[in-house]
């Protein structure tokens, strides 16, 4: 694998998940050494043996999962390994005055006195660039940046980097966001199972033919065909109020109503309500105040076994944390949800080979890619899980699915796979909640879409007449949304 | 990425901005918190309640706690349950008694120091470099103290001078210092029974009276604690050890190496803590600590992972254990105080909107009242058990909005971040 980065420029490296960006770019800032194989900076050979020798040399990291601690301040955060020291201690003055200057020079508009605990995730990435170029770095790499903003914050981002750009700073910018590197970079590096496929210019390319190269083959485009929907709600809940334990209210009076054949996308940024809304609707988190219907029966009081067993299935955002067991094999894991009904179950006891027969069932009819059914959750790819649990949710005949980020950290075959299998939910007549930080699947794949603001559903689009900007300004409170 | 279960989902949930209390207010809070203890003494003529004996000592009860508090923060800040300070307190102890009645009381704290020291090493070992279950190290090193030593006490102690199997041969006690001049000042004051003003003089004086060296040695630790955890670079490092290790690797702080430093530094104040048990009631003997470890683990947590907070929680243990020494009429009155504070507890806890919390702490109170004013004593029997009774009742009822340090408990192994 080969890659030449020249000075002063946005060199952006693009590849699905698994093409090996992240390893390479562990090597390039001392986390991992290669086997083989050299990096020259300016023409002198490094040799990296821990992230400090890269931060020597220049090179600085702002990685896709910040690397903050919350319960510090920005300052502690930025200072951390590198402290000016005075009088015994660290010199809070001097930091502070650097920080702020920094802060000023490229716009980055960040406090250094308060917690990182309180900052907004724009913020945190600005934190993150901070703490680089406090280091006097003169080679950024951006692992995956806009992973977690909205477009509004993106275009900052990338004002950002442009003003870095200006000051003579090289950016290495990693990214499987077509649209964002043609935007932004200077130089386009694809990268595919480890090894560089081809160096183009972002002049000579569109999004489409780079996204070709990156998978190699076609892409799937989220689409729905002609509408289901029909006028039976199978989903009403209103007036939906849950507060934290901590006593701040995170969901408002929020009423939802999903008829029959209908997908209903929640767009929102990460945070704002979809996490409490869904966990509210599974009797997960206790509601202070609302009611919900499933098909005309309040299941308000219903416990989360109940509610499924009326007919939900979920399809949680955090696989590992709750959709499976990673330990676990497939078999067991078919069980996990529906362990009270057949084929799981026979009576008092487990029916193994029920259960082990319906798993066989959903791993050939989901194409969840496994040697056999008792290898362990774990060991399959986040795609191939996330395969099996939304074969096991659409198992039992569900009327209503929830989908929270069924998308999000797979690859691009699993994600047509779930696709499709969310358009087959949605010709049987389920009701679809799909909640997603993907504006283009949610765009895709909804019948009809809300935009959920501080816990509050703040504005409603026609899906076929709405723009991923549009979107991505009400998820941020500064668009004014149509009522449909 | 975040360790709880509940936060599903809601890690980019934005933070309420903090509110950071003054010191003012924690000044104020200690006036009325000895108001109302003046009240009780009026009301219930306990007037141990707050004389400088009583004080005395409380501060003398308060500081192996509140040193082992100390140990746990600097071990848990890094990242590091340390379960194990009971054990590594034995050792304290131990060392403390071998070498104290030979080479004096200094030298016996230095070697409890130093043996508590090896006990945080050994923890170390085990859950940085060989990545075992905090609670397992731990409780193996509690279990495996008291074994250790007592096997060593009759090896060493029987035949020695005024030793025996289970004690060693007595340890001469460290100066003690008195503030010339204030003390008489102060007692004549405290003669008077005048309501709050007198109160504030038998604080006063117990705190300026005939105090250990020793006592003021933790004192300076927890100063020294303070600034260097807060103030220097060191302090940060480690600190973020426990936050957020991976963070601190990517900006190349050698992670591993604050982890040792830390718990070897909470072993030492441990050690210290044993050490200074056994000097201030002259002998090392078996089981001397009597789980003031889990006591000063129970008052870090109740002052949130903060040298204050730590000091406040040891004091009020170190309190209640003085108020049962001075007896069944002493611990009689603490039971007014205990409901008392407890109903001032439910009114706080009530404007935080913890309605179960607030609920509990008012039954609880009104019973405790109730018993005051139907019984003229506690039964004997009781008695002994008011220290862990008032502590464990008031750190679960007042324990607010904890911080614990996020990576706490958790293995940490480099190149593992994401």
């Amino acid at each position: 694998m080969n890659v030449a980065v020249r000075t002063g420029t946005v060199h952006a490296l693009v590849g699905e998940n698994g093409a090996g960006k992240s390893t390479l770019m562990k090597i390039l800032y001392g986390m991992q050494r290669p086997d083989e194989g050299t990096i020259s900076i300016d023409g002198t050979q490094g040799d990296f043996h821990t992230p400090a020798d890269a931060i020597a040399v220049g090179i600085g990291m702002v990685h896709q999962h910040f690397m903050l601690a919350d319960n510090l301040t920005v300052l502690e955060n930025v200072v951390l390994g590198d402290e000016p020291r005075g009088g015994g201690g660290i010199d809070f003055k001097a930091a502070r005055a650097k920080i702020k200057d920094i802060s000023a020079r490229y716009g980055l508009g960040v406090d250094p006195d308060r917690l990182v605990d309180e900052l907004g995730v724009g913020e945190r990435q600005r934190v993150e660039i901070l703490k680089v170029l406090f280091r006097g770095a003169r080679i950024l790499i951006l692992d995956e940046p806009t992973a977690v903003l909205v477009p509004q914050e993106v275009d900052e981002l990338f004002g950002n980097l442009r003003e870095l750009k200006a000051e003579g700073l090289t950016i290495l910018f990693i990214s499987h966001k077509l649209d964002e590197v043609l935007s932004v970079a200077d130089d386009i590096t694809v990268m595919r199972r480890g090894t560089t496929v081809a160096s183009v210019a972002p002049g000579d390319v569109t999004a489409r033919q780079l996204a070709e190269l990156m998978v190699g083959s076609a892409l799937p485009v989220p689409e729905l065909r002609e509408s289901t929907v029909t006028d039976t709600p199978v989903l009403e809940a209103e007036g939906l109020t849950v507060t934290s334990p901590d006593g701040r209210t995170v969901l408002e009076g929020m009423s939802v109503t999903i008829n029959a054949g209908e997908v209903l996308g929640i767009a929102g940024v990460e945070g704002n309500g979809q996490a409490e809304l869904v966990e509210a609707l599974m009797g997960i988190r206790p509601l202070q105040a609302g009611r919900i219907a499933l098909r005309g029966e309040d299941i308000t009081k219903l416990s989360t076994r109940k509610r499924r067993d009326a007919g939900i299935g979920y399809i949680p955002e955090d696989r590992h944390r709750q959709g499976v067991l990673l330990e676990a094999t497939l078999w067991e894991n078919r069980i996990l949800g529906h362990q009270t009904k057949a084929p799981s179950v026979r009576g008092l006891l487990l029916n193994r080979s029920g259960a082990r027969a319906d798993t066989q069932r959903i791993v050939d009819e989901y194409d969840v890619r496994t040697p056999n059914i008792d290898v362990l959750a774990g060991s399959l790819s986040g795609g191939n899980q996330q395969k099996l649990i939304v074969g096991r949710e659409m198992s039992g005949n569900p009327v209503l699915l929830i989908a929270s980020h069924p998308t999000r950290g797979v690859d691009v075959g699993a994600q047509a796979a779930i696709w499709e299998q969310i358009r087959k939910a949605r010709a049987e007549q389920l009701a679809v909640l799909l909640i997603s930080a993907d504006l283009d699947e949610l765009i895709g794949m909804s019948d009809s879409l809300a935009v959920i603001l501080r816990g509050r559903l703040v504005a409603s689009y026609d899906p076929k007449a709405v723009t991923p900007e549009e979107l991505g300004s009400a998820m941020t409170g500064a668009g004014d949304g149509e009522e449909s | 990425m975040s360790a709880s279960g509940l936060a599903v989902g809601v890690q980019e949930t934005v933070a309420p901005p903090r509110r950071r209390t003054s010191p003012m207010i924690y000044f104020l809070l200690a006036i009325a918190a000895l108001l109302v203890v003046s009240l009780v003494r009026v009301l219930t003529g306990a007037g141990n309640l707050t004389s400088s004996g009583t004080v005395a000592a409380a501060l003398t009860a308060a500081v192996p706690i509140a040193l082992a508090g100390l140990a746990g923060l600097w071990s848990e800040r890094a990242g590091v349950i340390n379960i194990g300070l009971e054990g590594m307190m034995v050792l304290g102890t131990f060392g403390a008694g071998l070498f104290g009645w030979q080479w004096g009381p200094w030298a016996g704290v230095l070697a409890g120091v130093v043996l508590g020291a090896v006990g945080g090493l050994i923890h170390a070992v085990a859950t940085v470099t060989f990545g075992v279950d905090h609670i397992i190290s731990g409780v193996a090193i509690t279990l495996a103290a008291p074994g250790l030593t007592l096997f060593l006490a009759k090896l060493y102690f029987t035949d020695a001078p005024g030793g025996g199997q289970k004690q060693s041969p007595p340890i001469e006690d460290v100066p003690h210092v008195t503030i010339p001049g204030l003390s008489s000042v102060l007692a004549d004051i405290e003669q008077q029974q005048w309501f709050f003003v007198s109160d504030l003089a038998g604080l006063l004086r117990g705190l300026t009276t005939d105090v250990s060296l020793l006592t003021l040695l933790a004192v300076v630790l927890f100063f020294v604690t303070a600034y260097v955890l807060w103030r220097t670079a060191f302090g940060l490092r480690l600190r973020s050890c426990g936050e957020a290790p991976h963070a601190a690797e990517s900006l190349g702080v050698n992670v591993y190496k604050y982890k040792y430093a830390a718990i070897t530094m909470s072993g030492a104040l441990a050690g210290l803590g044993g050490a200074i048990l056994a000097v201030a009631s002259s002998q090392f003997r078996d089981g001397q600590t009597g789980g003031r470890g889990y006591i000063g683990l129970a008052s870090m947590i109740f002052g949130n992972w903060r040298p204050g907070g730590v000091a406040a929680g040891a004091g009020l243990f170190g309190y209640t254990d003085a108020m049962q020494l001075r007896g069944e009429g002493a611990v009689h009155a603490l039971l007014l105080l205990l409901g008392i504070a407890l109903l001032v507890l439910a009114v706080v806890q009530l404007r935080a909107k913890r309605y179960v919390v607030a609920g509990v702490a008012t039954v609880i109170g009104a019973l405790f009242i109730l018993w005051f004013a139907l019984t003229d004593q506690v039964p004997p029997e009781l008695v002994s058990a008011a220290p862990y009774v008032v502590t464990l009742l008031v750190l679960s009822l007042a324990a607010q909005r904890l911080r614990v340090p996020k990576w706490i408990g958790r293995t940490y192994r480099r190149g593992e971040g994401g």
